[in-house]
């Protein structure tokens, strides 16, 4: 191999290999940074809610006339909703997971006084709640339609309620809550957890207390809520307009609107992050081809240059395949010295955003397969010209001019 | 050493069909210093090409060191340039961007020698053309004189059978070119056979045996090789002393 040889000559024309190596460097930042990034996004986009998504059909119900009742509607409209064919579970909520929409609450794992307080999202749902999102339960029980509560104002103290693992775990961080705990509301009151969700997620998808959420049994003195209507599978799209005919059908005292399948309102919060993705995957890509684009120019810009040079390596005995190493060493070289200051700033760069805007550090694995991709970006770039070098002939040596 | 035989070469550009060489013979024994010299456009250049293996020829037989060398792929060529034949160019052809030992170096690497080896070669060969304490100079901070004496290092260093000159003096002074002449003789009486292509015709004068090349015919003064009656050239063809 010619590593001295080419080394010393790229030492007396530094620009081009300079410039080079530094556009090598700023790309392996970039795009190591960008896919950590978008692999973020797209690991939140794919993650488990825990909910039946697919199958849920979502509908507000908001009443307008005086004599409007909410709380005497629901049980009606549940069962009007629940005899809908193809419908497996139905509940009432005062707002939809994943909507960006919702309420929050504050829990403390223990009533003494400085106790820490942990956010989470609540929903006001009915005895058959966890069979209308598709949740699965940990362990404890579902709702009873006993356990149901028609309070006549929000000041009425909660009594029990179903929430999240991550959430129990949350308010208890030594571990080992279980069904039958007792946690405290935000005025000290005791609220027995009668179940435990395998996982389920609340309102805001960017929250970083997605996973915390608790399902509590009561309607509300308010004039709207929601429907969550889970179909049987293969069937929510048949369903889906027979729920509005149905409330309308029960009471055309309100307004019946946003009728929306929940895979639709959960697209619709991950669109951020979907555009993000998108953003920089074609920010990589251009990236990606502006570089590639430039080692192919200074491939081809050196193979221009040089054509006397390399019909006289083929005369002196070079064969194609040492004209071909040649410049694939070369290039090696440019983009070893490019990805070894790319690390460094790679590592640089996430430190700033891992500072400035709390994203994730970055996984070391990240870099070496940047590298690795880097290097076979400037083995595939530089192929065809190092190819057109190889077929130059031997005899352009015996050329003056 | 060097047999063509019925060499031909032909240029197709198009419908149009150039001959360089016509029905070209030549023999050059070991230890041979042999001129070849013609006008412009005479065919030295492509007997050139074709007996350093540079270029392929259109009919005919060469045979290099007792090998048939005529149907050989390119890899072997490659091989035998690097083994054989040490090359001499016009404008010396170092690389700009690498110092003497460095240019000298270049086809010693594709010939496979270790580290050390290659330096013991690099060593001799630029001491012997004097030019050992510029080791480390670049190309362009030589003569002209230097840097075809580093070409010759070069072209020496690998001990080839016989050395392909083409113009060495060409872009010298005659100072120089006498320096570089001598340099040439030294290694010709060394054992090393030269051909030599150029169009001076004192230097010329001082290799031992001349052969002029005329609209891709040869003709030499002891051995002429007529060409067919049908094909010969308009013009008559001269005849240069040895």
């Amino acid at each position: 191999m010619e590593f001295g040889p080419i080394w010393r000559a790229s030492l007396r024309n530094k620009t081009g290999p300079v410039l080079m190596a530094l556009q090598i460097a700023l790309t392996l930042a970039v795009i190591v940074n960008a896919v950590f990034i978008i692999k973020q996004r797209i690991d939140n986009i794919t993650r488990p809610t825990g909910m039946d998504v697919e199958n849920i059909v979502t509908v507000q119900s908001f009443g307008f006339g005086d004599d409007f009742d909410l709380q005497e509607s629901v049980p009606e409209d549940l069962a009007a909703l629940e005899s809908i064919p193809g419908v497996l579970a139905v509940t009432s909520s005062q707002h939809v997971p994943l909507s960006g929409s919702g309420w929050g609450t504050e829990l403390a794992g223990s009533s003494e006084d400085g106790a820490p307080r942990v956010n989470g999202a609540q929903y006001f749902v009915n005895a058959d709640a966890v069979n209308a999102f598709g949740v699965a339960l940990e362990s404890g029980r579902a709702f009873t339609p006993e356990d149901v509560e028609y309070p006549e104002n929000f000041g009425v103290p909660l009594s029990r309620v179903i929430m999240t693992r991550a959430y129990l775990d949350a308010l208890f961080p030594e571990g080992g809550a279980q069904a039958g705990a007792t946690v405290y509301d935000n005025l000290g009151n005791p609220v027995t957890v009668i179940g435990v969700l395998d996982r389920m997620h609340g309102a805001w998808v960017g929250w970083d207390k997605l996973d915390n959420v608790m399902l509590v049994p009561r309607v509300m003195p308010v004039e709207f809520n929601y429907y969550i209507v889970r179909a049987e599978p293969g069937e929510r799209d048949r369903v889906m307009p027979q729920v509005e005919e149905t409330l309308l059908a029960i009471n055309d005292r309100r307004v019946v609107k946003s009728l929306r399948t929940h895979s639709d309102i959960r697209d619709s919060s991950y669109e951020g992050d979907r555009g993000m993705a998108v953003v920089l995957a074609v920010v990589v890509g251009l990236m990606a081809m502006v570089t590639g684009v430039g080692i192919v120019g200074l491939a081809s810009f050196a193979v221009r240059q040089r054509v006397k040079q390399i019909g006289t390596r083929r005369a002196v005995g070079a064969r194609r395949r040492d004209i071909v190493r040649y410049f694939m060493v070369e290039n090696w070289m440019i983009t070893t010295i490019g990805v070894a200051v790319g690390s460094v700033l790679t590592i640089a760069v996430n430190y700033w955003m891992v500072v400035s805007f709390e994203l994730e550090r970055l996984d070391p694995l990240y870099v070496p397969v940047g590298i690795l991709a880097l290097w076979l970006l400037g083995l595939l770039g530089v192929a065809g010209p190092a190819r057109r070098a190889s077929a130059i002939s031997p005899a352009i040596a015996t050329r003056t001019v | 050493m060097l047999e063509m035989h019925h060499i031909s070469k032909v240029y197709r550009t198009g419908t149009v069909e150039t001959h360089a060489l016509r029905d070209f013979s030549l023999r050059v024994d070991e230890g041979e210093f042999v001129a070849v010299t013609g006008p412009s456009g005479s065919g030295k250049t492509t007997f050139l090409n074709i007996a350093g293996m540079l270029e392929d020829f259109t009919a005919g037989t060469y045979r290099l060191d007792a090998e048939d060398v005529s149907d050989l792929g390119d890899d072997a060529r490659s091989r035998i340039r690097n083994e054989k034949i040490g090359f001499i160019f016009q404008s010396f052809n170092l690389i700009p961007d690498l110092n003497v030992f460095d240019n000298v170096d270049v086809p010693l690497r594709y010939r496979g020698f270790s580290g050390a080896e290659r330096r013991r070669r690099i060593d001799e060969a630029v001491e012997l053309v004097g030019l050992t304490s510029r080791m480390r100079h670049l190309p362009s901070q030589l003569s002209g004189g230097q840097q075809q004496r580093v070409a010759i290092a070069r072209a020496l260093a690998g001990a080839p059978r016989f050395l392909l000159a083409d113009e060495p003096t060409g872009n010298l002074d005659s100072e120089m070119a006498d320096g570089v002449m001598a340099l040439l003789e030294d290694i010709n009486a060394a054992g090393t056979t030269i051909v030599m292509v150029t169009h001076d015709a004192d230097l010329a004068g001082r290799a031992p045996r001349n052969v002029q090349v005329l609209d891709g015919w040869v003709q030499e003064t002891a051995e002429a090789i007529e060409p067919p009656v049908a094909n010969r050239a308009p013009a008559e063809l001269a005849v240069v002393g040895s």
